[in-house]
């Protein structure tokens, strides 16, 4: 990429700031997430999340999803932390946020589709991570969760060059960052970079946005990057992509982002991927009720515009 | 000696149901994966539960839990489990039964063929549907070819090898008459272009498409003759493996292997696993389906 496409999407990245969807608990949760300095304290979120009864209402039906592993909607944020832990009410507000942190209008993509396709990244990352016993399930959902808003960028302030991009990609039946690369020059790893510096994401989480598609660009957080990179990879093959047919052939065991993955976690020898697939078709209904609930009357409003 | 039903595997599934499925059910699909490699998932559990009921209402057994008695604690518990695993795959056969593993073939793994063979003097490809029972698959591969043969596949031979252990089998897939049950995914196009009506309520395949397909008897157990099956391109093999005991199956697998050319790939049904059976072949996913592949010899990944 030239540096100066970079700073051409550094300066149209700065623009976002302007928009006015941003919920006002969304970048002091996303500075609590990321500051690993500091131990996060529970009134503290409760408080953030008093500020915004909408965001907080969300939050206590998202966490009664079955995908979250409560049997009823719990009464307050508090009562949610005390069930769950605090990590997994973060996570799940920041879910929420995200829905509403950009204007829905001037989508190339259709939000639903790339609502599902975040969400399902995200428990598939946090799964993922379970079954290797990873230290730190609820980074690889926000990982999962925030690989592609590149695409939020590219949707926003490139919009005219996205729809294009889109077309491309549904007729050619190719992944959509390659069909970037062709059609723009720089594909959502590039924007969502600009974005994840903008907001000071951690370090690890910024190298996943950047190169979950070119893995050996990364230096930081290999494992993270490598978890995002095959949970994408099998999201997309199993119907939770971006809605439309992608030829490819996927061998996931001799990716190198596997053997970068084995090489920490000697676990995922032992995993029946096979199983672990179907299971993810297991939570397909789940994860699209979700979306509707969460993003749905967002998508509906976005849908009445265009 | 009587199995205590062991936890279902709820902690590793995405998603912890609040529907009122007996969790017996989830044993017994636990059971039913781990000897033989089919896994329905949640949604298609029902599929399960209705086929355990039948079984159960066959032996009089009263709840589920009696009838789990009767897979793991009874002395004929073997003969049970082929008898639930005939229950729940019966009626799964039909014409076009797998989109997903259509468009892999037609939009992947043809055109990544037909690149590779692209310096070989005879261009042939060769398909074959092991188990292939009344010959739905079969039929249905033909016309997906056909559907080909003006433009992938323009100047190739293609041969559909269609075997099975049952001779009546054999004989209806011949004849190549279906009702509307086993036509009921069969696109309306592919309806008007590759069968004409027998009666009111039948279609028949037309020649052309037969023509393709060349059907005979096999066991897939004989291993003489399963030396004889070389030179595949592609192998389907759905819901036949479940009748074979483990280390048949394997020997199996392990033909299916052998028989395959590097770069080949085998299919089983969609809700199938090869499991641990085999360590040669790649699992590789497409778009709604996964297959195992013979890693080409210059992939340099055998």
């Amino acid at each position: 990429m030239t540096t100066l496409i970079a700073a051409k999407i550094r300066d149209r990245v700065q623009r976002i700031e302007t928009m006015p969807a941003i919920p006002a608990v969304f970048l002091p949760l996303l500075k609590m997430l990321s500051d690993t300095t500091k131990e996060v304290r529970v009134d503290e979120v409760v408080r953030l999340v008093s500020y915004d009864n909408a965001i907080a209402g969300q939050c206590l039906r998202v966490a009664s999803s079955p995908l979250y592993g409560l049997a009823q909607a719990p009464p307050s944020i508090k009562a949610a932390v005390i069930s769950l832990g605090l990590r997994r009410v973060e996570t799940i507000l920041l879910t929420c946020c995200l829905g509403q942190a950009f204007p829905t209008e001037k989508w190339g993509l259709d939000p639903v589709v790339f609502w599902r396709h975040s969400l399902a990244c995200a428990l598939v990352c946090r799964k993922f991570s379970e079954k290797l016993a990873a230290a730190d399930s609820e980074k690889a959902y926000m990982a999962g969760l925030l690989h592609d808003i590149g695409f939020m960028v590219n949707c926003q302030v490139f919009s005219q060059e996205f729809s294009t991009t889109m077309e491309h990609a549904c007729l050619q039946e190719i992944p959509l960052y390659e069909a970037e690369r062709a059609t723009m020059g720089f594909t959502h790893c590039e924007s969502g970079r600009a974005l994840a510096e903008k907001w000071k994401l951690a370090e690890d989480i910024t190298e996943v946005i950047a190169c979950h598609h070119a893995i050996e660009r990364c230096k930081k957080a290999p494992a993270l990057v490598a978890l995002v990179h095959l949970s994408d990879l099998l999201c997309r093959m199993r119907g939770l992509g971006y809605g439309y047919y992608e030829r490819q052939k996927v061998d996931l065991i001799s990716s190198p982002a596997w053997a970068i993955l084995l090489e920490k976690h000697a676990q995922l020898e032992g995993m029946d991927l096979v199983r672990f697939t179907f299971e993810l078709d297991e939570a397909v209904t789940e994860i699209s009720a979700l979306v509707s609930a969460v993003f749905g009357a967002a998508a509906a409003q976005s849908a009445g515009k265009r | 000696m009587t199995i205590a039903p062991q936890p279902a595997t709820a902690p590793l599934a995405f998603a912890k149901k609040s529907e009122p499925v007996d969790p017996v059910y989830r044993q017994i699909r636990d059971l039913v994966y781990k000897v033989s490699g089919i896994y329905k998932a949640e949604e298609k559990l029902y599929l399960l539960a209705d086929g355990c009921e039948r079984r159960m209402k066959q032996l009089s057994a009263r709840t589920p839990r009696d009838y789990w008695d009767h897979l793991t604690a009874n002395p004929n518990r073997d003969g049970e489990l082929r008898n639930l695993l005939n229950e729940i795959t019966i009626g799964e056969t039909c014409l076009f039964r797998s989109q997903p593993q259509l468009d892999a073939l037609r939009k992947v793994i043809l055109p990544e063929i037909v690149k590779e063979k692209t310096k070989q003097i005879t261009k042939r490809l060769r398909i074959w549907s092991a188990g292939c029972s009344t010959g739905e698959e079969s039929y249905t591969l033909a016309m997906n070819l056909l559907e080909e043969s003006e433009k992938l596949l323009k100047g190739w031979t293609v041969e559909i090898l269609a075997t099975d252990l049952n001779d009546r089998s054999v004989e209806a897939a011949k004849a190549g008459i279906y009702g509307d049950y086993a036509l009921r995914c069969t696109p309306e196009l592919f309806k008007r272009k590759y069968f004409s009506s027998v009666d009111e309520k039948k279609l028949q395949v037309r020649p052309e498409v037969k023509k393709l397909v060349t059907f005979t008897r096999l066991n897939l157990q004989d291993n003489s003759k399963m030396l004889f099956m070389k030179g595949m391109d592609i192998i389907f093999c759905c819901n036949v493996l479940i009748y074979f005991d483990g280390e048949s199956k394997s020997k199996v697998i392990n033909h299916f292997f052998t028989n395959l050319v590097f770069g080949g790939y085998f299919f089983l049904g969609t809700s199938e696993s090869l499991m641990k059976l085999n360590n040669e072949f790649h699992l590789v996913h497409f778009p709604g389906t996964i297959a195992y592949w013979k890693p080409s010899l210059n992939s340099g990944k055998l």
